[in-house]
């Protein structure tokens, strides 16, 4: 990969919202469990997400950080709104078992923090680019996580019985959802150690490719 | 025993063990004991004080209008967050840099909207807990619940952060299995 296209890949690999940041892990913790509910969230999070994103860019650079901030939480509750009335179109049924996690995914970290402190300080080209890529690397996790959960905890796919051997129900529960992301975190981060044939990568900071 | 049932409902109910609110905060946090301290104040007084504020909004707000719950809640955020800064600034004023920082990463989270959010549910559930008392106290709890959260990730992190974990699963990686054993231990209780 060459120098250029590593920033701009790196929201989707190396800079992972959530295996490496560690930022929206709560929903992927709690109801990433069905591939189902992943797909209503990962509708919720793009939707409010990049339109959030895109609207904040317009804000004037110079107002107070702490007022751009409220600024871009509000944009994201008003967002919210159309977006929570099309998911109950779509997933009518998956709205009411995700609860406030969908509420919450308006007030997440790549809104509240990721903006001003990554997003905004780059063109507006590149901007859309590695927002759009950043969004992306969630939902794959997300997706991923909650495959692997759903099979192995009820034995299903999409809602579909699969034939499953073996059922660790565990992993359907919050606590699961910590263990597994953490061992996904780890897998991620040795895998990356390895590309890199570098066996002295301090822990604790996230980033590891 | 009233402490010890007290802490039992503390760990049962406590909204980063089972629901997983906060969590990258809770990292934040856990890092050091100013950071524990800092946090864990400005983040119960966000969620005690925003309690108060989200019952009267819920109050107000008509049946047909919930999905404008989430935009005032954050209106609430967002005024506590100016107060909270104001203060700051015109009692602490030299070290206003350094401590504008954690009213920063407290403010908007899963910890804080997600307290707010959760007392109201149970609210709506059990009419008995739909007074302003009740929401002040759960919203008081829920600060407590992330201190000793806190407490409880801060006993083990330097272990997990030692050379004595693999590189790949040192720190992060690590103190998420720790917190999902601790939660399942908790689920165990319920």
């Amino acid at each position: 990969m060459t120098n250029k296209k590593r920033p701009l890949l790196e929201g989707l690999i190396s800079g992972n919202t959530v295996l490496s940041g560690l930022m929206v892990i709560s929903p992927v913790i709690v109801c990433g469990n069905t591939v189902m509910n992943a797909l209503a969230l990962m509708y919720a999070f793009s939707a409010i997400t990049f339109i959030t994103v895109m609207i904040g860019s317009f804000i004037p650079k110079r107002l107070p950080y702490g007022m751009k901030i409220v600024i871009y939480a509000v944009i994201a509750s008003i967002i919210y709104i159309p977006v929570k009335a099309a998911a109950e179109e779509f997933f009518p049924d998956i709205i009411p078992r995700i609860g406030i996690y969908f509420m919450l995914v308006a007030v997440n970290s790549l809104i509240t923090v990721q903006t001003e402190a990554k997003f905004y300080r780059m063109t507006r080209g590149k901007m859309t680019a590695s927002l759009i890529l950043h969004i992306l690397g969630f939902d794959a996790v997300m997706l991923i996580i909650a495959a692997v959960r759903e099979l192995l905890a009820y034995g299903t796919f999409c809602g579909r019985i699969v034939d499953a051997d073996i059922l660790i129900s565990g992993l359907g529960a919050p606590f699961g959802g910590f263990i597994l992301l953490g061992i996904f975190c780890g897998i991620y981060r040795g895998i990356g150690n390895a590309m890199r044939h570098d066996d002295d990568v301090s822990g604790g900071d996230g980033e590891c490719f | 025993m009233f402490l010890i049932s007290e802490f039992v409902v503390l760990l049962t109910t406590n909204l980063i063990l089972t629901k997983a609110l906060g969590t990258s905060t809770l990292f934040i946090a856990a890092g050091s004991r100013k950071n524990l301290l800092w946090i864990a104040i400005t983040i119960t007084a966000f969620t005690t004080v925003g309690s108060a504020g989200a019952y009267l909004i819920n109050g107000m707000l008509p049946e047909n209008f919930t999905d404008l719950r989430l935009l005032l809640y954050v209106l609430i955020i967002g005024v506590l967050y100016f107060a909270l800064l104001s203060v700051l600034y015109f009692t602490d004023g030299k070290s206003f840099g350094t401590t504008r920082k954690y009213v920063h990463v407290s403010a908007f989270n899963c910890a804080v909207m997600g307290t707010l959010f959760t007392i109201s549910e149970n609210a709506d559930a059990d009419t008995s807990l739909n007074n302003i008392v009740s929401f002040i106290i759960r919203g008081a709890e829920a600060g407590t619940g992330f201190i000793l959260s806190a407490f409880i990730l801060m006993a083990a992190f330097k272990i997990l952060n030692s050379k004595e974990v693999p590189a790949a699963f040192r720190g992060f990686p690590a103190m998420l299995v720790y917190l999902g054993i601790i939660s399942m231990a908790m689920y165990a209780l319920v």
